[in-house]
């Protein structure tokens, strides 16, 4: 709330990006506005001269009328005249409405999705280490409750506290010209009205917040409780657990009848309000007109407009208080626009061959004060396989996002094919390499098209030929609908080994020349795995390949290994080699085989 | 996560009154509320409807009289009735919050209850996210909207007839006139707000496809830079942002028709009024001054019931869909559940010591006889299955995915019942015993575990509810979760976050393994439980699991095969069949099936 002036700075700019359509809007509420009032005119007009014994005691603006239609004779001989003009200043009116209604919505709609898809592309070009500083349901949130918010001011409570203001302030000279008295009895209430209104809204909205709050406790209880449905079940916890939501769910309906009986007090409260301000138009009214100080057709007049202003008037107190939730729906998003995306470089060079070379000299990156590559060093030679192995958090994984460009170094050079990488556009560095995580992302929309991201056009063959190669063709050929069976949300859950091995298929796709296995068989067993490997052996042989695994029996194969510990390469060399020298690699190896391959030995094995 | 996929099925077909009449049950215990708010509704729609002719009267009264008694009068009967208008508007929406809150209260409680109840086949085929919307909007959306459609259907009709009534009684002909708006308003109400209604589904379908756009681009921003995917992706995305543009700009503009027909409409009954109404006014057949005011009141008034009536009608369509599936779950009957027999054992055992059902209370043997089993029918898991285990015996369960390994397990725990065969208990089917009674006798520890929102102490306690604080310690500590427990800074109070997210897996296994500890289960489960503790600490804890597993009857299944060398017996299990059943010396000896996937899982290629 500190940047209040920000904030509304930001909503200028917004409004005044579409000028044209809210100002042809303003017009035409001012126009509409105007011609609603002139509606309870012409009864007015009739009452106070037609029907009146004495119509020189009607004002001018009566008489105008009335002249207007043909004068005191015509008019009486002919009552549908009044009843016409009524007819066409309602749709005059009407067509004011609608087109104030058109360009609002227009102009707001335009902002919106404006708004939106420049958010969609930002957030796509954030770096990933300003996702991971993000929290990923606070980001969403942003792009899609806040940016709902900002929308459905736009197009609606903007034009309401417009129309809130016009039908207040347009009618005056009207009333004034017609009787200052009726006038200054008709607006007593008003302000008091406003005030009211606002300041119960605001109050609302504190509990509204905790009731959503009372909502949420009850949603995530419901959710454990779904997820732990064996937890629940085999400790027999039912019980314990309906009432620990019966609990939840019974200060969620507190919360929520707090909210009706606030809003019944609110409602009935300034209803009464209203009345008492046409109460008093009424009695003061009817003492005037008794008096012979104020015509019949005036008093109608002013029933009919304290009626007309007075519920706009009620609801400017709402969307005034609603007001602040714009501005810092806003505020947040602004807050993630103004995030820096992903640097390119000024003049990228991007050879159209690089050869599968990898080097990294010196390469350094730390997070926050932790160093997690310190000054890493090594090569890999076109062609070659190269497995990363070393204890959780070594820094296996942040070699591959450096490789990708996901993250960049603090030191030190990183180059493929010699070239620097960060010499090249990040999406250049990207199309050469394919990876494969240990918890693959797939998007919501069917396994083949998954599998045919990169190359959308591709027919069945290429796309089957993949995925039997990465072991997973007969699982998708075993669903009801094969191919097009959709994943993600919407669809199918696949377990965590198929969501690999479709990745897997994925990458294999791309023919790229280099390929990257971060863990990505870890929900595969053994016998698939080697499947998996060799068919990538035979794929495409030439391509440089780097593995991160922890299964031994998959790291062997590789023709070197690297070993990791806090950063650093401990260890390099073939796995006869490492076993031979002490270090990480042969403790690793003694614990996982220490009673195997005693065993083996003895019973002859396999 | 906003992503709603109860939207999908929002239907906009036809009221389904059998379904909203059996909805009126759950009204029932709180009738007086419903009745009071029908009452608030009805008394308010008089009160309304009776504001303009006696507005008239008081205009009649000083334009003819001046001021007399009678205009007194009358302007007390005048505030008197905004009084009672205000009363009644505290008092209505009072009463529909009791209801909407209250209704809301009892459907949730009884989704909960119900979900309780439900076998895991239930849940196989439905995901969480779904069920969750169920218990959560569906039930707000049913229960919210209940209250308001009575109310106004009350409201609604009496004003309706209200002011036909009161303008037919006060110029029968002017009131024909006056009517005459009324039939093109229905119309015009009719076809707008059905179309709104369409255009706002769409509306709100298409923004849960952004949402969901999102929540894609977001959370698979890795692997969208890697494929470099960027610009199809917004591409795709601005398809959708053009789409919410299309059918918000479509919705605003039914509206921006809508609302000036119906003002327009209005003005032209207060056309009429004053046409018709002046002529009779000059003729002097008998219409007063203030009636004519009231008529045209009455002009603008019309517009107001048929407007809400039909505003409800389109909401109760939209929450069909909703009801629908409310009414769904709470009429879903649990296939696995205690029979009428045990039910009256339950009911005689109460309150005497021992196994609530007066059944045996040590377990002495399992077996599964001629189990045939699956959970799609074209998929058989279990053929002709047979099985005996006993009290002390700790069975490990070898084999490939998918060859029915987390099936026998699930079946002993009565999780799923088989399709052909039985399995007893101590000779006893299954079936005879009580449910609850026999799933506590479990412990079961998963591969991926679960944990609530809390903290570690009150996640071991989890097992027993009744164990106090050392007991708790106690059970950590034979699970080997003490020290990095005691490592973090609040120790046992320390908060897990939700699912336990603020914890590693392997962390999570060992608590949940203290978990089972604590419950000092007869029959113990291990389902790929250690797969994520590092091999060090496994080693830690395999003495405390042999230890627990002593004197217990206990199922372990692992791909790990150093986890289940120790186990008494070993099954392999393939296709549904025990093809390798002996201890590891003796499988290993057999150089069968387990020998070969022993040796190939350490050798390599």
């Amino acid at each position: 709330m500190a940047n209040f002036s920000t904030q509304f700075r930001l909503i200028r700019a917004l409004l005044l990006s579409e000028r044209m359509r809210y100002g042809l809007a303003l017009t035409a509420l001012i126009g509409g506005t105007l011609l609603i009032y002139l509606i309870p005119l012409v009864p007015q007009a009739v009452l106070d001269v037609v029907f009146n014994d004495d119509p020189d005691k009607a004002s001018g603006i009566s008489r105008a009328v009335i002249d207007g239609l043909g004068g005191i004779e015509q008019v009486g001989r002919q009552l549908w005249r009044p009843a016409l003009l009524i007819g066409a200043l309602a749709l005059s009116a009407g067509v004011c409405v609608h087109l104030r209604q058109r360009f609002a919505a227009g102009a707001a709609q335009n902002i919106a999705r404006r708004m939106r898809s420049d958010i969609y592309d930002h957030v796509q070009k954030l770096p990933c280490r300003t996702h991971e500083s993000l929290e990923s349901g606070d980001l969403l949130q942003r792009c899609s409750s806040d940016v709902d918010t900002v929308s459905l001011f736009l197009s609606e409570q903007i034009t309401m506290i417009g129309r809130a203001f016009a039908m207040l302030l347009v009618p005056l000279p009207l009333m004034f010209a017609l009787d200052w008295r009726m006038a200054v009895i008709s607006l007593v209430l008003v302000g008091p009205i406003a005030i009211f209104s606002y300041s119960f809204f605001n109050r609302m909205r504190t509990r509204f917040l905790e009731k959503e709050k009372a909502e949420a406790r009850l949603t995530a209880t419901v959710n454990e409780n779904l997820n732990g449905v064996r937890v629940v079940r085999s400790f027999a916890r039912q019980s314990f657990e309906s009432e620990r939501f019966d609990g939840h769910n019974a200060i969620h309906r507190n919360r929520d009848n707090d909210l009706y009986r606030l809003m019944a007090r609110f409602w009935s409260l300034s209803d009464a309000l209203c009345f008492c301000q046409q109460g008093l138009v009424i009695g003061f009214g009817l003492w005037w007109l008794t008096q012979g100080s104020l015509e019949i057709g005036t008093f109608y007049f002013f029933i009919s407009v304290v009626n007309m202003f007075l519920w706009p008037v009620r609801m400017l107190g709402r969307i005034l208080a609603e007001f602040g939730k714009a501005l810092v729906a806003i505020g947040r998003i602004d807050e993630v626009l103004e995030r820096p995306i992903e640097s390119s470089p000024e003049e990228p060079c991007d050879p159209e061959t690089l050869d599968g070379a990898i080097r990294f000299e010196n390469v350094s990156l730390h997070h926050g004060d932790l160093p997690v590559l310190d000054e890493i060093d090594f090569t890999i030679a076109p062609g070659e396989t190269v497995a990363l192995i070393g204890p959780a958090g070594c820094g296996k994984t942040t070699i591959v996002d450096l490789l990708l460009r996901l993250h960049d170094p603090d030191a030190g050079v990183i180059s493929i094919g010699d070239v620097a990488i960060d010499r090249m556009q990040r999406s250049h560095v990207r199309s050469r390499i394919a990876a494969v995580m240990q918890q693959p992302f797939l998007y919501s929309r069917s396994i083949r098209d998954n599998i045919a991201i990169t190359s959308p056009d591709l027919d069945n063959d290429p796309i089957e030929a993949a995925a039997m190669d990465a072991c997973i063709h007969d699982s998708i050929r075993s669903f009801d609908q094969g191919y097009e069976t959709m994943v993600g949300e919407r669809g199918l859950t696949l377990s965590g080994g198929q969501r690999q091995r479709v990745a897997i298929a994925r990458a294999l796709i791309q023919r790229p020349d280099i390929l990257i296995l971060d863990d990505a068989l870890s929900a595969v067993d053994t016998r698939t795995e080697h499947q998996i490997l060799s068919a990538i052996e035979r794929r495409h042989g030439r391509q440089t390949t780097i593995l991160v695994a922890h299964r031994l029996s998959t790291i062997r194969t590789a023709d070197r290994i690297l070993v990791l510990e806090a950063g650093r390469v401990t260890q390099q060399g073939t796995h006869e080699e490492l076993i031979d020298q002490p270090g990480l690699y042969r403790r690793i190896w003694t614990i996982q085989s220490d009673l195997e391959t005693d065993d083996i030995v003895e019973t002859g094995g396999a | 996560m906003t992503h709603d996929p109860g939207l999908d099925d929002e239907r906009s077909g036809a009221i389904d009154l059998r379904l909203w009449m059996n909805f009126i049950k759950h009204l029932k215990p709180h009738r007086r509320m419903a009745f009071t708010m029908c009452g608030a509704g009805f008394g308010l729609a008089i009160v309304e409807a009776s504001l303009p002719p006696l507005t008239g009267m008081m205009i009649d009264e000083a334009i003819e009289q001046g001021v007399t008694n009678r205009l007194l009068v009358m302007g007390g009967i005048f505030m008197a009735m905004m009084m009672i208008f205000a009363f009644t508007v505290w008092l209505f929406i009072k009463a529909a919050g009791e209801l909407a809150t209250g209704v809301a209260y009892d459907l949730r409680n009884g989704c909960f209850q119900r979900l309780q109840e439900l076998p895991f086949s239930f849940f196989d085929v439905r995901p969480t996210g779904w069920l969750v919307t169920r218990v959560t909007s569906d039930c707000a959306k049913v229960s919210d909207r209940m209250p308001w459609v009575l109310l106004d259907i009350f409201w609604g009709s009496t004003m309706l007839i209200g002011i036909c009534t009161a303008m037919m009684i006060i110029d029968f002909q002017l009131a024909l006139w006056t009517m005459a708006i009324v039939p093109p308003l229905v119309i015009a109400t009719w076809i707008f707000k059905r179309r709104m209604l369409a255009s706002s589904r769409d509306m709100r379908r298409t923004n849960s496809a952004i949402t969901a756009s999102f929540s894609e681009s977001i959370n698979g921003i890795r692997t969208t830079k890697s494929l470099n995917r960027e610009s199809q992706n917004l591409d795709e995305f601005d398809g959708l942002a053009d789409a919410m543009r299309g059918h918000s700009m479509r919705n605003a503009l039914q509206a921006a028709v809508f609302l000036p027909i119906v003002a327009v409409l209005g003005s032209i009954g207060v056309g009429i009024a004053l046409w018709k109404g002046g002529v009779q006014l000059e003729t002097g057949t008998g219409l007063s001054i203030g009636m004519l005011i009231a008529f045209m009141e009455y002009a603008i008034l019309f517009s107001m019931p048929i407007q809400e009536l039909s505003a409800r009608l389109a909401d109760l369509q939209s929450a069909q869909a909703a009801a629908e599936r409310v009414q769904g779950l709470l009429e879903e009957v649990p296939s696995i559940k205690d029979s009428p027999e045990v039910l009256a054992r339950l009911e005689a055992a109460r309150g005497t010591d021992g196994p609530p059902d007066g059944g045996e209370q040590v377990v002495e043997t399992i077996e599964f006889r001629g189990i045939r089993f699956h959970y799609k029918p074209e998929e058989p898991i279990l053929e002709n299955f047979d099985l005996t285990v006993r009290k002390g015996e700790s069975i490990a369960l070898v084999g490939p995915t998918g060859g029915g390994k987390s099936t026998i397990v699930n079946l002993a725990a009565r999780f799923y019942e088989p399709n052909e065969g039985r399995i007893l208990i101590n000779g006893v089917d299954f079936r005879d015993r009580s449910l609850e009674w026999w799933q506590a006798q479990f412990g079961i520890v998963q591969q991926v575990p679960h944990l609530f929102s809390g903290t570690i102490m009150e996640n071991i306690r989890y097992g027993r509810l009744e164990a106090d604080d050392e007991a708790v310690r106690n059970a950590a500590r034979q699970a080997g979760a003490h020290e990095f427990i005691e490592r973090l800074d609040d120790g046992y109070e320390h908060d897990v976050g939700e699912g336990g997210e603020l914890l590693s897996t392997g962390q999570r296994q060992l608590i949940s393994l203290a978990r089972a500890l604590l419950a000092d289960p007869q029959i113990f489960v291990m389902d790929e439980a250690t797969s994520s503790i590092d091999t060090e600490t496994e080693t830690l804890i395999q003495a405390a699991i042999d230890e627990v597993m002593t004197g217990r009857l206990s199922f372990v299944i692992a791909h790990r095969l150093s986890t289940i060398r120790d186990a008494d017996r070993i099954l392999f299990i393939e296709s549904g069949c025990i093809l390798e059943d002996g201890t590891h010396e003796e499988l290993m000896q057999a150089n069968g099936r387990y020998a070969e996937l022993y040796a190939g899982q350490f050798a390599g290629t």
